[in-house]
């Protein structure tokens, strides 16, 4: 009896004194998604990437937004997203204390602007995502191809309305484009 | 006297909750989950957690109840047993929607023969995500249930700033190497974990100075207490040695 009692004793209290006390969690413990909308280029990425569909993306082409947004009551916590963001714009945090009342608690939006298309003047991508993708180009290519500091800014601006203009309009102009060029060597024969 | 219009329930469930002075018993309904959640509940009331020291029961009839635990995404053949062991809880109950599951649908919201959620069918006083919840989520479910604490999520909504524009991570090395790195540190350590260690090692390549690759790394993993981490960032640095970045 003696002995058994001194095993209790050494054994201590086995209960956690959540929720009186915080509760330590692991350090990869996976709790709510946290987006950092600063970051974020609105890619669609993590849209893509959530199993549930926790993560949503709406084009209004009206009001020439894109809106992102969680739905914490569906997400399971699996980290894809955190997988796919090019830009570690979210990142799963070890907080777990999710209950709400209310239910319209459980969503978190984030309102992008999209950029307007050179030619057509048509909202159509994220005016972040294409600052982001013009700034990634314009550092990987800054050595090779033209030499002289004119050729270069030319040939950088070229880059740059090709990358903000819509597909449309890219095909359309490369259509024209095309067009021209039969049409010079028709004359040319 | 009849007592069931909205204003007799919500006064009667605000006087529960004020004046409860016995124990809340809890009844658990399926309604078609995967049981994941079940298991949660179940090691919520082992003596780890033990939430009978709050007074929280699990009975085995809703007729016991004052809180009914909703599991599961209300598929179409468990709708009605649903329903009936709502209507079988005494006035006041507390409704308790409990997981992904139970929020939403989760996973299988768009499922044919889902309902999607607790709350299509019964009205939800709170609901725990989480998939599944932990017990000490479940925990703070209750309390938030009971009136204990508060919710500490709230909705938010971030319009994007004039301006706000997003850079480059590590701009001062070659978005080749970088890609590599964090490609074959995802490759080695799984796409969570992958990502912390790509992060650390892209972060001692960039601390200026001159010191070579070799005691760069050897710094790196003089501090590393988990000889795999360690692993990984040798072989991540006998990758950058070999050819295949030469592009």
């Amino acid at each position: 009896m003696l002995k058994l009692l001194k095993e209790v004793f050494r054994q201590g209290d086995a209960t956690v004194k959540y929720p009186f006390a915080p509760y330590e969690v692991e350090k990869d413990f996976r709790g709510r998604p946290e987006h950092v909308a600063e970051n974020c280029i609105a890619c669609a990425a993590c849209t893509s990437a959530c199993p549930a569909n926790a993560l949503s993306m709406e084009t209004d082409l009206a009001a020439g937004t894109r809106t992102w947004s969680i739905s914490y009551g569906r997400c399971i916590f699996c980290a894809r997203c955190e997988e796919v963001c090019p830009t570690q714009a979210i990142r799963l945090t070890t907080d777990f204390e999710l209950a709400v009342a209310n239910k319209a608690d459980l969503t978190s939006q984030a309102v992008f602007k999209l950029a307007d298309c050179v030619c057509c003047g048509e909202p159509f991508a994220p005016a972040k995502e294409i600052a982001y993708v013009t700034a990634l180009i314009e550092a990987n290519s800054g050595t090779n191809g033209a030499s002289t500091g004119a050729e270069k800014s030319s040939e950088a601006e070229r880059r740059r309305r090709l990358l903000s203009t819509c597909p449309a309009c890219k095909r359309a102009n490369d259509l024209q484009q095309i067009a021209q060029i039969a049409h010079r060597q028709e004359k040319n024969r | 006297m009849k007592m069931d219009t909205p204003a007799d329930i919500q006064r009667m469930k605000t006087s529960l909750l004020t004046n409860i002075r016995r124990s809340a018993y809890v009844y658990r309904v399926d309604c078609g989950g995967c049981n994941g959640c079940e298991i949660e509940i179940f090691s919520t009331i082992t003596p780890v957690f033990d939430t009978e020291r709050f007074g929280i029961k699990v009975v085995a009839s809703p007729r016991h109840a004052d809180i009914l635990l909703f599991t599961g995404a209300v598929t179409r053949a468990m709708r009605m047993p649903a329903l009936r062991a709502y209507e079988a809880a005494p006035d006041p109950k507390i409704v308790v929607s409990y997981g992904a599951c139970g929020c939403t649908g989760g996973i299988f919201h768009d499922l044919y023969c889902v309902w999607g959620g607790t709350d299509q069918i019964v009205p939800v006083d709170v609901y725990i995500p989480g998939c599944p919840p932990t017990p000490p989520a479940t925990i703070y479910g209750f309390a938030v249930a009971l009136g204990l604490l508060e919710q500490k999520l709230t909705a938010k909504t971030h319009i994007e700033g004039e301006g706000e524009r997003v850079g480059m991570a590590y701009p001062e090395l070659p978005y080749n190497l970088r890609v590599h790195v964090e490609r074959e540190a995802r490759r080695m350590a799984g796409y969570r974990q992958g990502r912390d260690i790509a992060d650390r090692f892209l972060g001692m390549l960039t601390i200026p100075g001159e010191l070579p690759l070799n005691q760069r790394i050897a710094a790196l993993i003089s501090k590393e207490p988990d000889p795999r981490i360690a692993e990984i960032f040798l072989r991540l640095g006998d990758t950058l040695r070999g050819g295949e970045l030469s592009a």
